[in-house]
């Protein structure tokens, strides 16, 4: 029976029994860390600590992928974890006191799985749900003792190419921290990289510094208090999310910027471009604020695992809708952003509560263009596709503008960027058409 | 101020006991000495006396022919090569090496808490397995071999092979390296692993491996136990009294994978707390000319086995659970048969290796037991004064406490033991050969040191050898301790928070 690929509802149940045969291991640092290393979690880490990061990395089949067996890939991982040993901590809560991260070894979980369909079947589907079976969807908890913060997924396909899945706990760092640790990975597979620069700042227990006079927030502040379902850190999903991708070209985005000078860079295009269908839906849902979430890409060597995100909210004075692409774009990429200092007040010192989301808290921007996503090398061959996406996403949804993979056409080099959506599922739908009958995108 | 008036006479009277010790010790070991040297200085002022010629004409007066000179002569040549062709050719260790277990099996205790929840579903198992840990006397580098990383764990004929041909060929590549040894200089070949014994043996996995004659003699012990090892030295010096000019290789492991009890039976979880990777390959030979290299010689092996009462029979039993998985049952009263086995084997070897001295008390002190008051404490000959090393088998920190409580030995004599329990975990039969090899990397091991190997087994056996040392081993001494000796020893909390 073969599966039709055009249906995509149908094509995304099929795909995850495509994936079989899983098996569950563990690999831990090379070196014990010690007795009683652990790592506190800043306010910012917890405030993350809702959302998870699911990538999958695609590698053709080749000579080099054909000749990297399980025990291959897991080897260069004992090195790498003696760097990087926070991630295979555990969580661990007591009553009355902030909810730490115990550097006790235990590990990162490995899952081994197979494919019967060839990795160009798979990625000619291009339902952008296509990644879920590739990579674990677990959550912390419930036990969050025993849960692990990072998860690696290998799926052979039948045809010999390998999906990388990479699923990891946002508090333990943002996005750029976990593209360079995977990254690095990929280095101690090739050799041994020079570890000069590489140092972890533990963090510490912040000294407790005298009560700030709090000062009425002059911005509103991009995060949205929940409340946890059960023992899970998990988001609630008061409804039902969707997720969809597109491309868009460079040369697309310059062509609706017209004859300017100036070209406003691409992340702001693309926000305004969707902030603007979304405001033409003309639905009750539309709203005036959204958050701009950018990471920071000038990492300071000193902090290889750090939450360094830069979000603040926009509010207009009318709807997106009525505002010329170019002004909004602009308007984008004009906001200051913040360090988010204000949530220092918002999280308790003393035992971490409550729970907040920043993504989804209001409709999201997140600017991923900078990280270095086709970085992670398999001895020297670069993925040929790299799906990502975040999960725990609250109700008013979020964008991510990631970097496409350059490719070269007749036309000379092009570079696109990937944008995947995920809204409330009603909504998805309408933004696509809206997308497609004005923009002639997706 | 009292304090000080009492505790100097009982520093004194300890100090006039040591020397009262010292001094009965020299006197009783050397009582051929002090009697000789009185008989041969009277001869020998008698001779003084006598003159030369008063002794030639003693020698005269005997009336000597030489028919029976030569008779005379003729006897005392047969009786001494009767003599030296009767002593058992000397069996000399060249060399040994073990198995240094990858960084790519550590587990962790961690690791090794949260797979027992995943694969367990039972909380009292999880928590007693939890307890065992803790005050297991293990460390956080002990490791597993591959098969058992995965959740749940997958033992198959495969990877049990793949476990042995790792250890096994990693400990006999680091044996010929050593001692440069060719593989068509094997004459005897001895294997010994308890638990995995697959067709063909492992000893002819070895043999095809290395490309041995066809002439070899091979032999595979399983199901022998821990106490294997030494049984397995055993077995290759009596075939070394047969065959003359030859080398044996003995080889020493346990296989991990194709045994880890997955079920829920407490007594059966024991096992898998404690057993770990390991492996080692030994070179023993009884040519002349090795006794030149030869690090020790093989001066007494002992075997004790119990198994003839029922009680020590079935203290370590394999069995099938209630829910049919197979493992390992170890009994309550193991420490207690371990004792016994323990005293049964002291009272063969004592005898055989202790000074006259130790002898001598034990025996005045078992006369008045038995025949002025039996409420004498029974005297326990102090085994520091035969040997300078003891490697006790590393079976669990129970064993080690109770050898250490038993034969009297000060912390340093069983740092060995405690420290390859915290670095390597219960590696069966070739944790005696780690143990060795820390006190060598400490520097310990000079020429003349006696080293007493005990091991215990499921039988219940007891197993004792001792080892001569011939040459001092110079540090560092390249082996599974050369990374980590700086290190150790270290302290082993009771209980470990986990």
């Amino acid at each position: 029976m073969v599966p039709s690929l055009s249906d995509e509802a149908m094509g995304v149940e099929l795909e995850k029994s495509a994936v079989y045969g899983h098996k569950f291991s563990t690999v831990v640092p090379a070196e014990a860390t010690g007795d009683a290393v652990t790592r506190e979690l800043t306010n910012m880490d917890l405030i993350m600590k809702l959302h998870y990061l699911r990538a999958v990395y695609y590698f053709k089949q080749s000579e080099v992928v054909d000749g990297l067996a399980i025990t291959d890939l897991k080897e260069p991982m004992f090195p790498w974890l003696n760097v990087y040993y926070p991630v295979t901590g555990r969580i661990r809560t007591e009553a009355g006191s902030r909810p730490l991260i115990k550097c006790n070894d235990c590990g990162l979980r490995i899952i081994e799985a197979k494919c019967s369909r060839t990795l160009e079947e798979w990625l000619s589907v291009e339902d952008s749900s296509r990644w879920r079976p590739l990579v674990p969807e677990k959550v912390l908890g419930p036990e969050l003792h025993f849960s692990p913060l990072v998860y690696i997924q290998f799926t052979r396909f039948k045809c010999g190419g390998m999906a990388i899945g990479y699923s990891w706990a946002h508090l333990l760092g943002d996005a750029v921290s976990a593209t360079n640790c995977i990254n690095l990975w990929g280095k101690f597979l090739k050799g041994n990289p020079s570890l000069e620069t590489l140092r972890l700042s533990n963090h510490q227990k912040k000294a407790e510094s005298p009560a700030k006079h709090v000062k009425a927030p002059q911005k509103p502040v991009p995060v949205k208090q929940v409340k946890l379902a059960g023992e899970c850190w998990q988001a609630p999903d008061t409804c039902k999310m969707a997720t969809c991708s597109f491309k868009i070209a460079e040369t697309d985005l310059k062509k609706m910027q017209g004859e300017k000078q100036n070209h406003v860079p691409p992340f702001a295009m693309i926000s305004a471009l969707i902030w603007k269908c979304l405001a033409k839906n003309g639905n009750d849902r539309e709203s005036k604020s959204a958050t701009i979430c950018r990471n920071s890409t000038s990492l300071k060597s000193s902090d290889m695992l750090t939450n360094n995100l830069k979000a603040s909210t926009i509010t207009l004075d009318s709807s997106a809708a009525n505002i010329d692409l170019l002004e909004l774009a602009t308007l984008i990429l004009k906001h200051e952003l913040d360090e988010l200092e204000s949530i220092d007040e918002l999280i308790d010192r003393n035992s971490g509560k409550p729970d907040f989301v920043l993504y989804g808290a209001n409709l999201t921007f997140i600017d991923m263009e900078g990280i270095d996503l086709y970085g992670l090398e398999l001895k020297g061959q670069t993925p040929v596709q790299v799906d990502y996406n975040i999960d725990g996403i609250g109700d008013e949804g979020a964008v991510l503008v990631l970097q496409g993979r350059g490719r070269t056409d007749l036309t000379g080099s092009i570079q696109e960027r990937t944008v995947m959506v995920t809204l409330p599922e009603d909504q998805i739908n309408q933004l696509r058409g809206v997308l497609s009958s004005e923009f002639g995108i997706a | 101020m009292p304090r000080s008036t009492t505790s100097l006479p009982e520093f004194s009277t300890s100090v006039k006991l040591k020397y009262v010790k010292l001094g009965y010790q020299y006197l009783v070991n050397n009582f051929l000495a002090f009697l000789l040297v009185p008989v041969m200085i009277s001869v020998a002022l008698e001779l003084i006396r006598l003159g030369p010629e008063e002794i030639l004409g003693l020698w005269n007066s005997l009336h000597l022919d030489l028919i029976q000179i030569m008779c005379s002569v003729f006897v005392i040549v047969f009786v001494a090569t009767v003599y030296f062709m009767s002593r058992p050719r000397p069996v000399y260790l060249v060399d040994y090496a073990c198995f240094k277990p990858p960084l790519t099996c550590r587990v962790p205790f961690s690791t090794f808490m949260e797979h027992s929840r995943i694969n367990n579903k039972d909380e009292k198992s999880v928590r007693f397995q939890m307890r065992i840990l803790e005050r297991s006397g293990l460390g956080e580098e002990t490791c597993l071999p591959p098969a058992i990383h995965y959740i749940p764990p997958t033992p198959t004929m495969e990877t049990s092979r793949a476990e042995a041909q790792l250890v096994i060929f990693s400990a006999i590549d680091e044996l010929l390296k050593k001692t440069g040894l060719k593989p068509k200089d094997i004459d005897i070949l001895v294997v010994n692993c308890s638990l995995f014994s697959p067709t063909p043996s492992l000893s002819a996995m070895i043999i095809n491996k290395y490309k041995l004659r066809s002439n070899v003699r091979s032999f595979n012990l399983s199901g022998m136990g821990c106490s294997a090892g030494l049984i397995s030295i055993d077995l290759a010096r009596d075939l070394l009294q047969v065959h003359p000019r030859s080398n044996a290789i003995v080889v020493s492991t346990e296989i991990i994978t194709p045994n880890y009890y997955q079920g829920k039976e407490r007594a059966m979880l024991l096992p898998n707390c404690l057993f770990r990777m390991g492996a080692a390959a030994i070179l023993l030979s009884n040519r002349r000319r090795e006794a030149r290299r030869a690090k020790y010689r093989l001066v007494r092996v002992v075997r004790t086995h119990k198994g003839a009462d029922d009680r020590a029979y079935r203290c370590v039993y394999e069995e099938e659970d209630s829910e049919g998985i197979s493992g390992i049952n170890l009994s309550k009263d193991l420490m207690a048969i371990a004792g016994e086995a323990l005293k049964s084997n002291i009272t063969t070897i004592g005898p055989l290796v202790l000074p006259m001295s130790e002898q001598l008390l034990f025996f005045l002190s078992l006369v008045g037991r038995k025949l002025i008051n039996p409420k004498w404490k029974p005297y326990i000959p102090d085994f520091k004064q035969a040997f300078e090393h003891f490697c006790i088998h590393a079976g669990g920190r129970a064993v080690i406490d109770e050898l250490q409580k038993n034969l009297d030995l000060s912390p340093q004599h069983v740092e060995a033991s405690r420290m390859t329990l915290h670095r390597f975990g219960n590696t069966s039969s070739s944790s005696l050969w780690y143990e060795l090899n820390y006190i060598e990397s400490k520097g310990r091991m000079r020429r003349g040191d006696r080293v007493w190997q005990i091991g215990f087994g499921s039988g219940f056996k007891c197993n004792s050898a001792v080892w001569k040392c011939l040459r001092t081993v110079k540090t560092p001494v390249e082996g599974p301790w050369s990374d980590c000796i700086d290190r150790y020893p270290v302290d082993i909390p009771e209980v470990v928070k986990l």
